[in-house]
């Protein structure tokens, strides 16, 4: 659903106004890889940091490595963001909060899952509180391996979505086929975002769940 | 009100020899409040360390009808210098209230739910007694003996 969108190229105000200058679409590739550059060199950070992995988030944005260099800014609202980094296990409980604060989030939209947790739950995958993987309830664009995977590795993560974010925008950009059967895994019972086999009903009710989230107790029995 | 024994039957119990001494002394189900209240009043055990249940499905061999006991352990603490802990606990059958210890420590309201929430140990006078970690809408204990781990919990897993 995001992902189609996201697919789509930028439309801009200045593009038709430049459209009905005779020449004027000349000046419209410059104007494009401009813009490109532009959106991928300032992709703000939303870090959804739940576990260890949000550590080496920290040390991702902090001197050493310094993910400001290359326009990553970490910014503590939805509303500003860019990119979600999922960084840690995300709980059953946890699940509708990360959806809610992602369907906040303005389009155009990117998520990274960082971790084995955030992409496939890894050893806590059969727990009954964990969710099997965040690409259960939202698309995810990058997937950055590791437990956890150290700076480097979410800098390279970045650095891939920034080629992903050119390739979109040129046209150039082929959704890869990603299953659980592809690798010889075993796939979880729910079906990820995006999957042929994923039906609506599913995000009905993911949907139904965070919209009657928090309700507990004696607010819950009232509405009953 | 303290009753007299209630004391003499605590120091009782740890006298005699324990082959879990982690978890201390088995109190009788019906004298854990006063207990209870023999240690914070008369022995200054005023600080509530912790409270932990585990769930104990009947033996193989048992006979016919023994029901699953659910375990509620305790311990407590003695502030200053010289501080001590003591630990003692109860047994009791699945779906039978335990007293609760949360209208004498006021740490054990929590950590009654916590074991309410995980093991679904029940507490008999206790103030709020509802879930406090798992999700609102969930069904069921996760860490009694049949619940299996990889139930699923639509739509999420």
């Amino acid at each position: 659903m995001a992902l189609d969108e996201s697919n789509k190229p930028f439309e801009h105000p200045v593009y038709s106004v430049l459209e009905q200058i005779p020449g004027g679409a000349i000046g419209l590739t410059t104007l494009d890889s401009l813009l490109t550059w532009g959106q991928r060199n300032s992709l703000w950070v939303f870090p959804m940091a739940t576990s260890c992995c949000g550590i080496e988030f920290m040390a991702a944005a902090c001197s050493r490595f310094d993910m400001d260099r290359i326009g990553s800014i970490a910014r503590g609202t939805p509303r500003q963001c860019d990119v979600m980094v999922i960084a840690g296990t995300i709980t059953v409980k946890m699940a509708p909060r990360v959806k809610k604060l992602w369907d906040q989030m303005p389009e155009p939209k990117w998520a990274i899952a960082m971790g084995s947790c955030a992409i496939s739950g890894d050893f806590y995958r059969d727990i009954y509180s964990v969710v099997p993987g965040v690409d259960v309830f939202m698309p995810i664009d990058v997937y950055v391996p590791g437990c956890p995977p150290n700076p480097e590795a979410l800098l390279e993560g970045m650095r891939a979505l920034q080629q992903k974010i050119e390739a979109q925008r040129n046209g150039t950009w082929v959704e890869p086929v990603i299953s659980a059967d592809s690798h010889g895994l075993r796939a979880p019972g729910i079906p990820r975002v995006g999957s042929p086999s994923r039906e609506d009903s599913v995000d009905e009710a993911q949907l139904a769940s965070v919209q009657g989230m928090g309700l507990g107790g004696a607010e819950k029995r009232e509405n009953e | 009100m303290i009753p007299d024994d209630a004391r003499a039957l605590f120091e009782r119990l740890l006298e005699e020899k324990d082959p879990h001494p982690e978890i201390g002394p088995r109190v009788p189900c019906d004298q854990l409040l006063a207990v209870a209240r023999a240690l914070k009043e008369e022995l200054e055990y005023r600080f509530f360390v912790y409270c932990a249940a585990a769930h104990f499905p009947a033996p193989k061999d048992a006979e016919e009808g023994t029901p699953a006991e659910i375990l509620v352990a305790y311990r407590v603490r003695r502030l200053g210098p010289g501080t001590v802990t003591v630990p003692f606990h109860v047994r009791v059958p699945v779906d039978t209230a335990s007293p609760s210890l949360a209208s004498l420590y006021a740490g054990a309201d929590w950590q009654e739910r916590e074991q309410y929430d995980l093991v679904g140990a029940l507490f008999e006078g206790h103030p709020d007694l509802r879930r406090i970690m798992m999700p609102e809408d969930w069904e069921g204990h996760p860490l009694r003996r049949e619940y299996a781990i990889d139930t699923p919990h639509f739509p999420w897993r």
